[in-house]
This record gives C-alpha cells, structure tokens and sequence, in this order.
C-alpha cells in the first residue's frame, strides 16, 4: 500500500536542482541512490559512507553478512542498510542493493561504490554529472584512461589479462575490467539480474552490458591504492575461480526457472 | 581400438552436457533413476558371474573386464561430481533469494521504503 502511495508522488518538475542553500535540505542528486557493498569493512565504511552522503542524500549500505558490526558503523554514518543474514559474496551484495534502490520511484542513477575507499567520492560526482549531459545507461569508471601511477605491476598485468578474458567472452571492449565504480540509469539497472553470486559477477555484468544494446562509455577515476584496500582486495590467484565458473555457467547453461 | 576411444571420449562429453542442460526435466531424473536401476543390476550380475565383465569387454573391444570397470568408475564419479556441482548451485540460488527477500523486507520494515522520508 505505501508503494502505490509511493508511485503516486511525482518527483518535481526540475531535479536537477543545484541545492536549496538550507542544510540538510539539500535536493541535489536526490534523484541518485549509491549502493555500497560491505562485507566486513568496519575500519573504514564509515568514513566512507559520511564523504558519500555528503554528495549523495540516498546512500545504501548493503552488509554481507559482515561479522564485525559493519551494520550498525553504516547505520551510524546515516545510511539506509540492508543486511544479508548469510554472507552470500559480492555479485549477490550489487543486485539486493539494486533492488532495494529500484524501489525508490524517483531513483534515475544507481552508482555502485566501494566500501574499501578505495574510490574518490568526486569521481563518482563527475561521472553522474556526466551521465546528466550524455545519452548513456552505463558508465564504467577506469584506472586506465589516464596515466595514472600508484597501480602495482602485479595488479596491472592481471588487470590487463582480465580485460583481455572480457572482451573474449562478451565483446564488450573496456579499458579497466574490474572497476568496482560504475553508474547504471535505471533503465539498464532494472534489467541486471546477476546469477554470478561472487566475485566473477563483474565478468557476467559486462555481458549483461553487451546483451542489452545500451549506450555504454567510460570514464576516468583515480583508484586509491591504500594499504587497507590492497590487503583487502581480491588476490590474484580468485581469477582462475571466476573465469571457471564462468566458462562452467556458459557451457551447462544458466539456472532453471 | 584406436578409433573408439575419441568417440566415445566425445559421447561421454556430449551426454554429461546435454543431461546437465536438461537436469530439471522430469524425463531426465526418471532416467538417472533407470540408470541406476540398471547400474546396480549389472553389479549384481558382475557379483554372481565375474566373467560377465570380460565378456563385455571384449564385445566392446577392451583388453581387461578390470579396465572396462574402470572406464565406467570415471564415468560415473564424472557424472556425480558434475552433478554435485550444478545440485550445490542450484541450492545456493534459492539461499540468495531468500537472504535478499529477507534483507530488503527488514529494512523496509525497519525505516519504510527507499527516499519515502523524502516525499511524505
């Protein structure tokens, strides 16, 4: 009942309203819903979230089933949370925050966030800025776009080989991968149903990509390769698991209905 | 000799993929269930006569009864593993679709719908 309620209120007429002047009234990006997905990020969520919010009055928390209170850090931070019971892995995390945020009737923007802060919160204003300008569903941030230093050598060679696997298995041609920064219009967004539950969700997302016929681009970011973020990041030796799960799934077929 | 192993190398393949892309059918789990009749009859039939097993391999064109038991061994942990592997995934959607079910309802029973404290 309070969803038909909901789909009655009309957002207003213009939205892209550059902020009231009052605090805490602040309408800009209203029309944006950030999700962040957290598993076991206490350290640092909350920071993360506060710079987020101070942008983006719609930010969801998801929680993986994080064991050292990530919740109620993200809770803390004024965020919406939404928490799995069980950790069910990365992929699974992206699409509850998806449907939760596609809930809101007046969500156009999605941006999916990283709670590692490993992102620059600015990057993610430039690029919801961007997709406002230009006819585009999807935009995929890169650490690649520029030269950029601060990626270790290690991770940029896997990076390059994981950018050769996509565009091999989806033909959608990106320069970084793997970037966890991304804006979807809710076009694109209300069609995402992922069945990769983990990691290997950024391999079937881009076919989701390819698949849908949208107007994809990218746009340059900044990873900031802090000592938290790079100990806790994938390692390098997960790419054998997602690419044989991938091909697994691509050879035996999806789910059953 | 020489030129049944690729063939039956590309059946065995050819089968284990087309049973697990029609795994849900109820034909197919009626036939795994046939199979394993028959499967356990043969094993029967090998307990009481041991030269059954050689009699079919030489119809079959393999030295040993020893070694047709064991090609069948690789077939059947094949086809289990497989099995096992799509049976876990199966399992481990219905578990995210519960867990995502649950999550979102709690949170909207906790602080009501996503942007609602904004337009009401």
């Amino acid at each position: 009942m309070l969803a038909c309620v909901l789909a009655a209120w009309e957002p207003d007429p213009e939205p892209k309203v550059e902020g009231t002047g009052v605090p805490g009234q602040d309408l800009r990006n209203r029309d944006v819903w950030v999700i962040v997905r957290c598993f076991n990020e206490a350290p640092v969520v909350g920071a993360v979230l506060g710079e987020l919010l101070e942008e983006f009055p719609n930010v969801v928390g998801v929680d993986d089933g994080s064991t050292d209170g990530s919740a109620e850090v993200m809770r803390a931070a004024g965020a919406r949370v939404v928490r799995h019971a069980v950790n069910l892995g990365a992929g699974a995390a992206l699409q509850t925050g998806l449907r939760f945020a596609l809930l809101d009737p007046a969500a156009h923007y999605f941006v999916c966030f990283d709670a590692d802060g490993q992102h620059r919160v600015a990057d993610a204003v430039a690029m919801v800025e961007r997709m406002r300008r230009e006819d585009l569903d999807i935009l995929i941030g890169s650490r690649f776009l520029e030269p950029s230093g601060g990626i270790p050598a290690g991770r940029r060679a896997l990076l390059r080989a994981a950018r050769l696997f996509e565009r091999l298995s989806s033909g959608v041609s990106l320069s970084d991968a793997h970037n966890g920064l991304r804006v979807f219009t809710r076009r694109f967004a209300g069609q995402v149903e992922l069945t990769m539950h983990d990691m290997a969700y950024a391999s079937e997302l881009l076919r989701l990509v390819a698949a849908s016929g949208l107007r994809y681009a990218e746009h340059p970011v900044t990873v900031l390769y802090t000592e938290y973020s790079l100990k806790k990041g994938q390692r390098s030796v997960n790419s054998i698991n997602i690419a044989v799960d991938l091909w697994m799934q691509r050879i035996f077929g999806r789910r059953r209905g | 000799m020489i030129v049944i192993k690729p063939l039956l190398i590309l059946c065995v393949v050819g089968l284990l993929v087309w049973a697990f892309r029609n795994r849900a059918r109820v034909g197919m789990r009626a036939g795994m269930k046939v199979a394993g009749l028959l499967l356990t009859a043969f094993a029967i039939a090998a307990i009481v006569d041991p030269g059954l097993t050689q009699a079919l391999a030489d119809v079959v064109g393999v030295t040993r009864g020893t070694d047709l038991l064991l090609y069948v061994l690789v077939v059947v942990f094949a086809f289990a593993a497989v099995a096992g592997y799509f049976r876990f995934r199966d399992l481990e959607n219905r578990l995210v679709d519960v867990v995502r079910a649950q999550a979102i309802s709690e949170a909207i029973h906790a602080e009501g719908m996503p942007g609602a404290d904004r337009g009401l």
